[in-house]
């Protein structure tokens, strides 16, 4: 039989269980550079001494996106926070999965750029999309997107597999429309598929590929570059005279969160500005929140002008969301088809 | 007795049958980019699929693929297999443990070491460059040579077992009888050994043939982008284009088409020597 000493020792370490799992934050994360910046400069540094223990569910981006979509009928989810791009996060948040961010849950977003908040996330980090090229191969570097249609190019073009919609919103701008408006960009693929772009599964083979100089030149994020840059891979970068589109990752507690509030401890733990600077320095993601001071060398290779960020375009994410099935099956079926 | 299938039964029909039944329900719904999908009872996503010449062209790849494995596999497996099936006790224990080697590997692993041999810098196209035989490097990775080979070296221990196995049951004697008889080892394999084993055959190339048709790591890392296969093709809807209703009715025809064909190849192998 239990004896009532017993029972009251139990009933004394409930709080403390429930404690540990207050404490708990279970973070879907991409891994790779990503994941191990995140667990060094916000996990480490920032969230444990703020008294969060951080697990890291690690998972490419769709897979992530589609366990969210799974659970989405579940009462209880798997993850507390899960980080993806606008893009992705906005079609998430438009099928209801995100909990809003409530007044006061994130105190670090008073710091944040007021043009990247958003109701249902917290930036994280951002980048811009812009031509990358090998100087030894291409001696007189594109001015804009519309260069990269030119017969000298035949060839030389690499493109990632995994930036599909990236270069339709791209050839969308050269035909004459843009983020909300990607008609004219089918015409303009057939031309660049007949030019002789090339298509590689993954972002690190067009690096292997641009680094054995089987292609030469790219269109990609600007930190991406940077970091290709940092291991040895000779590129420079122009930010295209069209403007470049940005890109933003972000953070966010789904509404079936297990632990929202250690949740929302872990976003403002991320606006930390010790990890954001250790994105900026290692991964060349500019930070988002205003009072991150990074080396001037640095903040030169990474960040955008005045001018250029004057005309900086942001996706349209309703209309990328609805145009979703269309571009997968025009990539798929006629570009590389 | 029956009740002995009870425990087996409840788990296939509670990990199997209730997510299949799940999925044909989604494959009838109609894709929403704004709400995932909408409810429904409407065979679009099938029509849709069956009337595309992509996935047409992508199932007839699927197809051509599959088949040219389990050939493959058959023509290489069964020597191997009677080899094996014929071997001393002492040594078979060591020669079944390098059948299965290859299987100790994942196939992502594996992949990348056939991408380390075959691509543009690779060991194959160094050596030829090497030894003045090329200039130019040969497109061998992402091709569907490239995909065949891989998958081929992933089923190829399935087949090789499978045949072994029903061979070590084809008593020794027949053979030598028909060597007394005066049949060529041919002719003693083609009209005794050959009929003798083909449930074996049977079974190596349908299980072989299913791997075969629903690869997914092997078509990715080494057809390259452009190489579609099915299995492939039914991630991408999911989890690229989360379509998730016309990504199902894929799943589905690939099912069918998959058992459909299983079906026909050993009906037509099993009466075929069965009439002999």
């Amino acid at each position: 039989m239990i004896s009532r000493r017993a029972l009251g020792a139990a009933a004394a370490l409930l709080p403390l269980a429930a404690r540990a799992q207050d404490a708990r934050v279970v973070m879907g994360t991409w891994g790779g550079d990503y994941g191990e910046i995140l667990r060094q400069g916000v996990d480490v540094a920032v969230a444990t001494p703020r008294g969060l223990e951080v697990v890291q569910e690690i998972a490419p981006a769709p897979t992530r996106k589609t366990k969210l979509l799974a659970e989405r009928q579940a009462r209880r989810g798997s993850m507390d926070v899960i980080g993806l791009s606008d893009v992705d996060m906005y079609e998430l948040a438009q099928l209801g999965l995100f909990e809003p961010v409530p007044d006061g849950a994130v105190p670090g977003l008073g710091r944040v750029i007021p043009s990247l908040r958003r109701a249902y996330a917290v930036p994280h980090i951002y980048s811009a999309r812009v031509i990358l090229y090998n100087p030894s191969l291409v001696p007189v570097p594109p001015k804009s997107y519309a260069d990269l249609w030119d017969a000298k190019y035949r060839g030389k073009i690499g493109l990632s597999d995994l930036l599909y919609a990236q270069y339709v919103e791209t050839a969308a701008i050269v035909g004459g429309g843009g983020p909300s408006n990607f008609e004219p960009a089918w015409q303009k693929l057939r031309e660049w598929k007949s030019l002789g772009a090339r298509v590689y599964s993954s972002n690190e083979q067009l690096a292997a590929a641009l680094k054995s100089e089987e292609v030469a030149v790219t269109v990609m994020w600007l930190a991406r570059g940077f970091m290709w840059k940092q291991a040895g891979i000779p590129l420079q970068h122009v930010v295209p005279e069209e403007g470049a589109t940005s890109i933003t990752y972000e953070m966010a507690v789904p509404k079936n969160a297990r632990n929202k509030e250690g949740g929302w401890r872990y976003l403002d733990a991320m606006l930390d500005t010790r990890g954001q600077a250790a994105f900026a320095q290692r991964m060349g993601y500019v930070p988002t929140v205003t009072d991150a001071v990074l080396p001037a060398e640095l903040a030169r290779q990474i960040s955008l002008t005045e001018a250029q960020q004057a005309k900086l375009r942001t996706p349209d994410y309703a209309y990328q969301a609805s145009m979703a099935g269309r571009l997968l099956d025009f990539w798929n079926k006629e570009f590389k088809g | 007795m029956a009740a002995l299938i009870l425990p087996a039964g409840l788990l296939v029909l509670l990990l199997l049958v209730a997510p299949m039944a799940m999925l044909f329900r989604i494959s009838l719904n109609e894709y929403s980019p704004t709400q995932l999908m909408l409810e429904a009872l409407q065979p679009g996503n099938y029509l849709r699929a069956l009337a595309d010449p992509y996935y047409q062209g992508v199932m007839g790849t699927t197809m051509t693929v599959a088949l040219s494995c389990t050939v493959i596999c058959l023509i290489i497996g069964f020597p191997a297999a009677w080899w094996l099936a014929r071997m001393d006790s002492k040594q078979k224990s060591l020669a079944v443990i390098l059948t299965v080697f290859p299987l100790l590997v994942g196939n992502v692993v594996r992949s990348a070491g056939w991408m380390a041999l075959l691509g543009r810098d690779g060991a194959i196209n160094a050596t030829l460059r090497g030894l003045g035989i090329i200039n130019e490097p040969l497109q061998l990775l992402y091709t569907q040579g490239a995909v065949i080979v891989g998958i081929v070296a992933v089923v190829a221990p399935y087949m090789i077992l499978t045949l072994s196995a029903v061979i070590e049951g084809i008593p020794r004697n027949l053979e030598e009888a028909a060597a007394n008889l005066g049949a060529s080892p041919l002719v003693a394999f083609r009209r005794v050994v050959l009929p003798l084993a083909v449930p074996g055959v049977v079974a190596g190339s349908v299980l072989v043939f299913i791997l075969c048709m629903n690869a997914y790591a092997t078509p990715v890392l080494l057809g390259g982008p452009q190489f579609k296969m099915m299995a492939p093709a039914v991630y991408d809807q999911f989890v690229r284009g989360t379509n998730w209703p016309f990504g199902a009715a894929l799943a589905f025809i690939l099912l069918v088409v998959t058992l459909a064909l299983t079906v026909l190849g050993s009906a037509v192998v099993g009466r075929r020597y069965k009439a002999q």
